[in-house]
């Protein structure tokens, strides 16, 4: 894997650290969806990971991502699903 | 009408450049903005090179969807104060790279191509990658492409509910 991708990820990461300290609020949310898509591209890229429920969770982020602007409700529901997602893709939810 | 109904922000583009000569006509446009003083503080900086896209993009949260270039608008604050005090440097410059922004955006519009107001963008790291003088401001980002997504229309609020005759308040 090229270790400048990594690098430029981390660059865009404190850069949205940075603009959220002046931004609205929901853009917070919003840099780390996006920030969990960067990622996800790099691994997948590398042939780091490979697995099918995770890609499917990260096509419902990117397909609701930009929601936050427009719709917040959508937006956080969006992001209450995907929870969802990982907790039962974590095999966490043993009730 | 019709033009300034139908923009919309694009965060998703094809991979087809877009051609010098219709980016130059985006800059024609805008330098026929109004301007405060008639300082026409605007400098505007083409990034049409794959790489140097690429350094602007890992500093620029807000530059979403890949697009082929980008144009930044900057202001000469120096040159502003010098003749508009500052009011010209502090107000009137935004205001005028915002008429100048608007104008870009329309035309891009009316000629087939789709943009993207960004102002999420470090500043400080992004005058040091593009070389800017320390009196040049680097006050917007418009991202330019071809849209490569199918856009919803958002709610406006209405002429009625925002217009106000005479007076605050006042309605016909």
């Amino acid at each position: 894997m090229d270790e400048k991708e990594i690098i430029k990820l981390f660059a865009y990461m404190v850069t949205s650290a940075r603009g959220c300290v002046d931004e609205p609020k929901i853009y917070g949310p919003f840099r780390l969806v996006d920030s969990i898509s960067k990622l996800y591209g790099i691994l997948e890229k590398n042939n780091l990971i490979g697995n099918e429920e995770v890609s499917k969770i990260i096509e419902k982020i990117e397909e609701k991502k930009y929601s936050c602007m427009t719709d917040e409700k959508e937006f956080v529901t969006m992001l209450d699903n995907v929870i969802d997602d990982f907790v039962a893709l974590l095999n966490f939810n043993k009730k | 009408m019709d033009v300034i109904k139908k923009r919309r922000s694009i965060r998703k583009y094809k991979k087809e450049n877009v051609s010098k000569n219709l980016l130059l006509q985006l800059i024609e446009a805008a330098i026929w903005a109004p301007s405060g003083s008639n300082v026409q503080p605007w400098y505007f900086i083409i990034v049409d090179d794959a790489n140097t896209i690429e350094q602007v993009n890992v500093f620029s949260p807000g530059l979403l969807g890949k697009p082929p270039s980008v144009i930044l608008i900057c202001s000469d604050r120096k040159k502003a104060f010098e003749t508009a005090g500052t009011l010209g440097r502090d107000e009137l410059c935004v205001m005028d790279i915002s008429m100048a922004a608007q104008n870009i955006m329309l035309l891009a519009e009316e000629i087939g191509l789709s943009t993207c107001p960004v102002k999420s963008f470090n500043k400080r790291a992004i005058s040091t990658i593009l070389n800017l003088p320390d009196y040049v401001s680097a006050d917007l980002i418009i991202s330019v492409g071809y849209s490569d997504e199918m856009t919803s229309t958002p709610k406006r609020r209405s002429v009625k509910e925002v217009t106000f005759f005479n007076t605050w308040g006042g309605r016909i």
